[in-house]
């Protein structure tokens, strides 16, 4: 606490100069008015008496010099004025007993000036301290204030994404520290208190149990950190998934303090990996039955592409027999013949197993793709069918494109659909029928890759429409084509969409994300 | 093994290289000599028509067709005994292919004998 009472008195204003010296004068006229008038009643020589109280006044609140100038007036006083008459040796009694008592005051006066030059430093250091203290006791509040805010926030954190932090000293230890999440996650209630270790291991599924056991003991043993899922059997019969991972603290000679770590309820977080796992098949199932569907519906133009390079290593076969079969055999040139078959019979059995790879059935695998590789074999796969609708097809492939991670066989079915819309856009036309697929890099590390056709065009007001499942405009398909395509392209993390080609036809195009370090 | 003057020659149309080139090399084996083009236009377009004593086309290639090509010469008076050869014919392109004067309709892929004799018996007309 402050002391406001003494600060007046210890801080007393300066009195002005006139004020001071006005104080000597009037004190000692005071006292020598005080005198003649008890001379008038006849009391004798009281000045002296007087005149001292006027210099010590005068010395007190006054200060030194008009205390000397109110005993020099008061001597002047009573030597002229009072009692002129006196003895000289009663004057200088007089001037001496004044002098004395002026020194006396002079000393009186510095040491309660001293006095109260330390009082003033003292409360002002008083002051200070005091000040210090309030700062530091609004700190203090301050501080815990945001750390109650601070622990609510964890709290509330832990609540919301079920984590539940704790600290436990190795066997046979006690559980030291058990965050209110931890009950939650594990089943218990907070009024019980902090659950021995013995009675939280009992909560793990009996099917985790030694697993658990297993890796704690093995963790604890070699000072490491550990981390395991779980299931927790709630009271209720109630089977949740948790997952814990625990950090050893070291003594400073190493030796194990304690395990400080987390326990996480991952029940939803499963639920939803299972989830997207189902999503992810069904998808991969919905693209191969498409897949087949497409495959079906070309299979004249299939046979026809596979039929071709059987007819030449048919031809080679031949040639290389009449080569033997003549009057005088050329073995250099059957040879060649014989070489040709070879290489075309191969070729043969390359477009069958490409068909065979898009058929197949498997789950969606991401590799390195060349994408014009890609697009380049299913225009081959394809140039049957464009040739039954005597379509020609144009590349503009950028030759220095990176390669990506891909799906190769679900991105060609991409390629495959975008083709067989432009070829059935274009089929019934009589005009030029031209498919141009181009490829580049877009600014924003992407792959672009193109397909526009010069066929009827996009449907009018429904240009987004093309891509809703069961949307056709074609007498023959079901309309999942450009559906299948476009979850294709976004579960590669692209994007497919459709503008007008000009002057006549559709654009489709769609990107794919190439990774960081291509 | 008979000889042919230089100035009768087959002429052979099809857009796939391979089965254009072992065509030719299958004709040369037997003594032939022929001319390969990629399609019905490049081969209407080498002015070869006249000298032509024999074609040998596919039926089914981006632009014109086989078919197509027939009945271009046809229109110009061009009678070339013609042989086609195809993936995927069925009996009505057969028969309309015969009709338009094909002297032969073979299916991909062929026996050399036969296709061979029908060359011989065209050149020899």
């Amino acid at each position: 606490m402050a002391f406001p009472g003494k600060m007046n008195w210890a801080a007393r204003p300066a009195w002005s100069a006139t004020l001071r010296y006005g104080l000597a004068v009037a004190s000692v006229v005071v006292a020598f008015g005080l005198a003649s008038a008890l001379v008038h009643f006849h009391i004798p020589q009281t000045f002296g008496a007087f005149a001292l109280t006027a210099i010590a006044l005068t010395f007190w609140y006054a200060g030194t010099k008009p205390g000397i100038l109110a005993a020099l007036l008061s001597s002047v006083v009573r030597d002229f004025l009072f009692d002129p008459g006196t003895s000289t040796e009663s004057r200088l009694l007089f001037d001496l007993v004044f002098l004395v008592f002026a020194l006396l005051m002079m000393q009186l006066v510095r040491g309660r000036n001293q006095l109260e030059l330390r009082v003033a430093e003292r409360t002002v250091e008083l002051t200070r301290l005091n000040d210090d203290l309030k700062r530091e006791i609004a700190e203090h509040n301050r501080v815990e204030a945001e750390l109650r805010l601070s622990e609510a926030y964890l709290a509330e954190a832990q609540r919301l994404s079920h984590t539940g932090s704790w600290a436990w000293s190795p066997p046979p230890g006690d559980i030291r520290y058990w965050s209110e999440e931890c009950y939650r996650v594990q089943g218990f209630d907070p009024k019980e208190g902090q659950p021995p270790y013995e009675v939280f291991f009992q909560t793990i599924h009996p099917d985790d149990q030694a697993r658990v056991a297993e890796v704690i003991d093995r963790a604890v043993r070699e000072k490491k950190d550990f981390k395991f899922d779980y299931r927790i059997v709630h009271l209720g019969g109630e089977i949740r998934e948790a997952q814990s991972v625990g950090h050893p603290v070291l003594g400073p000679s190493g030796d194990l303090v304690e395990y400080v770590g987390t326990i996480i309820d991952v029940t939803e977080r499963k639920q939803a990996e299972k989830e997207r796992e189902r999503l992810r098949e069904a998808q991969a199932d919905l693209a191969h039955a498409s897949r087949m569907t497409t495959m079906g519906e070309l299979t004249a133009s299939l046979a026809h592409e596979v039929n071709q390079p059987i007819t030449a290593a048919v031809n080679g076969a031949s040639t290389c027999v009449r080569w033997l079969t003549r009057d005088n055999p050329d073995l250099e040139e059957a040879r060649e013949a014989a070489a040709g078959a070879i290489r075309n019979a191969k070729r043969a059995a390359d477009i069958i197993n490409r068909i065979r790879s898009i058929l197949k059935k498997g789950e969606s695998k991401r590799q390195l793709a060349d994408v014009n590789e890609l697009i380049r074999e299913m225009i081959a796969l394809l140039r049957s069918e464009t040739n039954r609708y005597s379509i020609s097809v144009r590349t503009e492939l950028d030759a220095d494109l990176p390669r990506i991670m891909a799906d190769p066989v679900q991105v060609q079915q991409v390629v495959m659909n975008l083709i067989m819309n432009g070829i059935d856009a274009m089929k019934d036309l009589n005009r030029l029928r031209e498919i141009v697929i181009r490829s580049q890099r877009t600014e924003n590390q992407q792959l672009m890759i193109s397909i526009s056709d010069t066929g009827v065009g996009l449907p009018p007001q429904q240009k987004d429409k093309i891509f809703d499942a069961f949307f056709t405009t074609k007498s023959q398909g079901i309309g999942m084509g450009l559906r299948i395509s476009r979850s294709i392209v976004e579960s590669h993390g692209g994007r497919l969409w459709a503008a007008d080609n000009l002057p006549h036809g559709a654009c489709l195009s769609f990107t794919l994300p190439i990774p960081a370090e291509a | 093994m008979s000889t042919h003057s230089e100035s009768k020659f087959v002429s052979i149309v099809d857009d796939d290289d391979s089965v254009r080139g072992t065509l030719q090399e299958l004709l040369r084996s037997a003594g032939f000599c022929s001319r390969a083009f990629e399609s019905a236009e490049a081969f209407l377009g080498s002015g070869n028509q006249r000298e032509t004593a024999c074609l040998i086309t596919d039926i089914r290639m981006p632009g014109m067709s086989g078919l197509e090509l027939q009945a271009r010469l046809n229109a110009e008076h061009c009678r070339i005994p013609t042989i086609f050869i195809t993936a995927h014919g069925d009996e009505e392109m057969r028969f309309k292919a015969l009709r338009e004067g094909a002297v032969e309709f073979l299916p991909k892929p062929f026996d050399d004998e036969v296709l061979i004799e029908s060359v011989r018996a065209a050149l020899e007309r």
